[in-house]
């Protein structure tokens, strides 16, 4: 069986329905076998105007990140789709519009910029879609209908996706769109059959009806509800508002409510309250709506109450870049906020993560009463990965409270010190336990008490209990286990992917490189991870973000340079990156 | 200021020799070539031994990518011209692009010819004149035994031995009065037919096809004036014709071909023709005649581009290889032997 390795992108400009065709192309693919990784980019404008591209990267065998070359580019909009020409590989296949409205000069044409070894399928997609339809609008079928002939992928896998996905919008959507990949489907296979065999085919594989495409963001929003999820408070921002769309056409059936605050601060607040009642609940934001949170959530960590908060992050500072990707919320997610006020931080690498760790959060935060918070990024929150479906098991949605065993007899105290700082916790409307919850400095009965004692004996307390969390966080996780590397490459977040087929690469020309996957970010398993340091010769921490966040928090751990690879560019990091600084510090020799 | 442009059209021998021999003469143009077929310079002439597993496919190409690079040469593949309007000096391609040039060079070559009569046939038959079509012949070669060619030309002689020796068995139903470039004399028809069977590809006498049918998935049906022949694939080689279609409205005088002088002009100030797609005017004959083969068209398009840049150069066209071919004098330089 060959194997095949293929990316394929769709560029339009917003409203040529390409996010749709993308979408299209992961689940046809995913039905037909391939493990399909997906990654759309948007405008930041919110509609009418600007470039989209969905990316999706197939293959025969498990793909773990998207890779820098272009295979197959399905324009639908020339003027936006010469900006993808530089990502073209050898010999890649070209689907564009050959019959646009008006006559293109030269200067401004997007074929005349291909190089000369493109693979090029004009084809009139409006008109196909319009004679076929009645309406161009389905022109985007057309160009997948094109595709599926020219690259050899069986139109039954499309045509099963269209039916799912229009099948309740009425007969003649259905039909329309139908009819719109007919046409551009036979004419592919008519007018291409002289070069059949030029493009990249995609062998036929057992079909696998079982996978699912999820992307990170319904990840967390599933894991949510699994887990048991009552209230959801949020402010809409980009790339979160998908866990609250989610949510809000779910969580209801469920019997859970979905509010949309004012700001961010009453999210947070309101999320506190929630969890102070014993209600699971969640806010999910990012960069410039978790800098609104901090106060409050050094508040849940002060007052030692549960919260689970997602912060998807992006480009910043500030506003910054809204639709594009960077791992730079590190620092805030861990140290944000006034105060010594540790936290539980997590990152998933993929979306099975995404899953397994929002509903692990609910239990952290119930157990260690604190604040957790699932540190994503816009490229893991909208990729779409095809997985088997994930199903928590009862022990991982089981209740986590530490509860007041009744033997208190009168003496209740939320905050009693104890061995691991961990306080039995009591809801509100439980006779006897009253108790005042302040984000003031306090006793063990919950008294404001500003004392150097208390503060010290508080904050030992605090601190000790989020060190004792280490035991039901996940362990880093080593790749390519050897008693000496020449290069240990450490990755977290969505750059984990990439690091992995990076290392993979590297390893298959025969050099001494592993991986170590880091998702428990506070707070730390630093033993193992000095452990695995102390085995490389050099360390090297991909991240995106300008300075190096990770290799900040980690560097110390060992007496060996780290070196730092880092990338803003608001784009997942490139494989192809990490595997170029890998051989060049072989190469350099001083390893 | 803007460099002046040249177009060239195509991508054959012709085409990439008046490309390199005007990069030669000036750094200072913007030379774009233009092709419809998808694949870099090629030999057509290797395509049999291709076929046959003789040669590798790189064998079939003559310039790598880089070459252009690093002439400064723009080539653009698999983009067709459907319009010349010499009058705004602009071409049309396919996909609705205007293309301003100041010269051109149209260097399109030529492309099979199916006769009329098997037109309607055309989806049962295979020809072989570019590494597309040689590679679907690989694809059928793959389960077939039996191969009929049909017609006859150049091509097809070396093609019929070349995969009669890799262990097919090969019929060839020649027609010599239709073969191309010209019509063999019984001598050469004897001769011809004698190389071919001694290389193990058997003669049958028919003269005119009357119907092919699909018999089942890998059998085709020819009816033929002597009786019925199956066989698993069927090749056409009836030769080529000039690719000038395009040309019909363009204002240049086209006949047969492009109609150009002893220099390779036509009446258009800055536009020359070379190679497969030009009728060339032989002063001493005072008749147009057509050329093929590749050393014929590398020759012209090197001329045509040496006198695009001020010289005037007149093709050469030794009598003794000109022919008569149904009424049209033809100069081939592809002749070998098989």
């Amino acid at each position: 069986m060959p194997t095949v390795d293929v990316t394929v992108e769709v560029c339009g400009m917003a409203g040529d329905g390409t996010i749709a065709a993308g979408a299209m192309i992961n689940e046809a693919l995913s039905r037909g076998g391939f493990s399909v990784l997906g990654f759309d980019s948007y405008p930041a404008e919110i509609r009418g105007f600007g470039r989209c591209v969905t990316r999706s990267r197939i293959g025969s065998e498990t793909i773990v990140a998207m890779g820098t070359d272009t295979h197959v580019l399905i324009s639908l909009n020339e003027t936006e789709a010469k900006s993808r020409i530089s990502f073209l590989a050898p010999r890649s296949v070209v689907i564009f519009e050959n019959n646009p409205p008006t006559y293109v000069h030269h200067d401004a044409s997007f074929v005349a910029e291909l190089p000369p070894d493109k693979l090029l399928y004009g084809m009139p997609l409006s008109d196909l879609a319009a004679e076929a339809a009645g309406t161009p609008r389905g022109r985007n079928l057309t160009a997948l209908g094109g595709f599926a002939a020219i690259c050899g992928v069986s139109p039954d896998l499309f045509i099963s996706v269209v039916e799912s996905k229009f099948k309740t919008k009425g007969e003649k959507i259905l039909s329309s769109n139908l009819k719109s990949f007919e046409a551009g489907y036979t004419y592919a296979l008519r007018e291409f059959s002289d070069k059949k065999g030029d493009a990249i085919q995609f062998p036929e594989l057992p079909h696998n009806d079982r996978m699912v495409m999820l992307s990170g963001n319904q990840a967390i929003g599933m894991a949510a509800l699994d887990a048991g999820l009552k209230l959801y408070f949020g402010y809409p921002i980009t790339p979160a508002t998908p866990i609250m769309e989610f949510l809000a056409s779910t969580l209801p059936k469920q019997g859970g409510r979905v509010v949309q605050m004012e700001d961010e601060i009453s999210s947070i607040g309101a999320v506190l309250g929630s969890f102070y009642a014993g209600a699971r609940s969640m806010t999910a934001t990012s960069g410039p709506g978790f800098s609104l949170m901090t106060e409050l959530i050094t508040h849940g960590v002060m007052a030692e109450i549960p919260a689970v908060i997602i912060d998807a992050q992006r480009g910043g500072p500030a506003t910054g870049l809204p639709t594009k990707t960077e791992q730079s919320d590190l620092h805030a997610a861990v140290f944000g906020g006034p105060g010594d006020s540790a936290r539980i931080v997590i990152a998933p690498t993929n979306v099975s993560e995404c899953y397994h760790y929002t509903i692990k959060s609910f239990q952290l935060a119930e157990k260690y009463q604190t604040p957790v918070i699932v540190l994503t990024d816009f490229y893991l929150d909208n990729r779409v990965e095809n997985l088997v479906m994930p199903l928590a098991s009862e022990a991982e949605t089981r209740n986590a409270n530490v509860s007041p065993t009744g033997s208190e007899g009168g003496n209740y105290k939320r905050y009693q010190i104890t061995e691991s700082g961990i306080s039995p916790r009591s809801l509100p409307g439980m006779e006897g336990y009253i108790f005042t919850a302040t984000g003031l400095e306090h006793t063990e009965k919950g008294s404001p008490d500003y004392s150097p004692e208390v503060h010290t004996a508080m904050s030992e307390k605090r601190h000790k209990k989020i060190a004792g969390a280490l035991v039901d966080l996940p362990k880093p996780e080593v790749f390519f286990v050897e008693d000496r590397l020449d290069v240990g490459v450490i990755g977290w977040g969505s750059t984990f992917g990439s690091v992995l087929e990076a290392v993979r690469a590297v390893r298959e020309k025969g050099c001494r490189v592993g991986a170590l996957k880091i998702t428990s970010l506070s707070p730390l398993h630093a033993s193992l991870i000095q452990e695995f340091m102390e085995r490389c010769n050099k360390t090297l921490i991909p991240e995106l973000n300008y300075e190096g966040q990770l290799a900040n928090l980690i560097g110390h751990l060992h007496h060996g340079s780290v070196v730092r690879l880092n990338l803003v560019t608001g784009s997942p990091f490139p494989p192809s990156l990490i595997i170029r600084k890998i051989e060049d510090l072989i190469d350099r020799g001083d390893i | 200021m803007a460099r002046e442009r040249c177009v060239i059209i195509g991508n054959g021998p012709a085409a990439n020799a008046a490309a390199v021999a005007l990069r030669q003469e000036t750094s200072e143009l913007d030379i774009m070539m233009i092709g419809e077929e998808t694949f870099p310079h090629y030999r057509p002439h290797l395509l049999p031994a291709y076929v046959a597993g003789a040669i590798s496919k790189e064998d079939l190409f003559v310039t790598p990518p880089s070459f252009y690079e690093k002439c400064n040469i723009r080539i653009r593949l698999g983009q067709r011209v459907v319009q010349v309007k010499l009058d705004q000096r602009e071409l049309v391609l396919s996909h609705k692009e205007i293309v301003p040039f100041d010269a051109l060079i149209i260097a399109c070559g030529g492309r099979q010819r199916i006769p009329e009569r098997l037109q309607i046939f055309e989806e049962l038959l295979l020809t072989l004149k570019t590494p597309a079509d040689a590679q679907r012949w690989i694809e059928g070669l793959k389960s077939a035994e039996t191969i009929l060619i049909v017609g006859g030309d150049l091509t097809s002689l070396s093609f019929a031995t070349a995969i009669a020796s890799a262990g097919k068995r090969v019929t060839f139903m020649l027609e010599e009065e239709s073969f191309w470039p010209l019509p063999l004399s019984r001598d050469l028809a004897d001769d011809v037919k004698q190389r071919l069977t001694r290389k193990g590809v058997e003669i049958i006498e028919a003269s005119c096809i009357k119907r092919l049918t699909r018999k089942s998935e890998d059998v085709i049906e020819v009816d033929t004036d002597t009786g019925l022949i199956a066989s698993n694939l069927v090749g056409a080689f009836y030769g080529l014709i000039p690719n000038v279609k395009f040309l019909v409205r363009s204002g240049l005088d086209v006949e047969r071909g492009v109609l150009v002088d002893e220099n390779l002009r036509t009446r258009f100030d800055l536009v020359y023709a070379a190679g497969d797609c030009a009728q060339i005017y032989h002063p001493e004959l005072r008749d147009y005649w057509v050329s093929i083969g590749y050393r014929n068209a590398m020759e012209q398009g090197k001329i045509a581009a040496q006198n695009l840049s001020g010289g005037m150069i007149s093709i050469a066209a030794p009598p003794a290889s000109i022919f008569c071919a149904e009424g049209v004098m033809v100069n081939t330089s592809w002749w070998m032997e098989f």
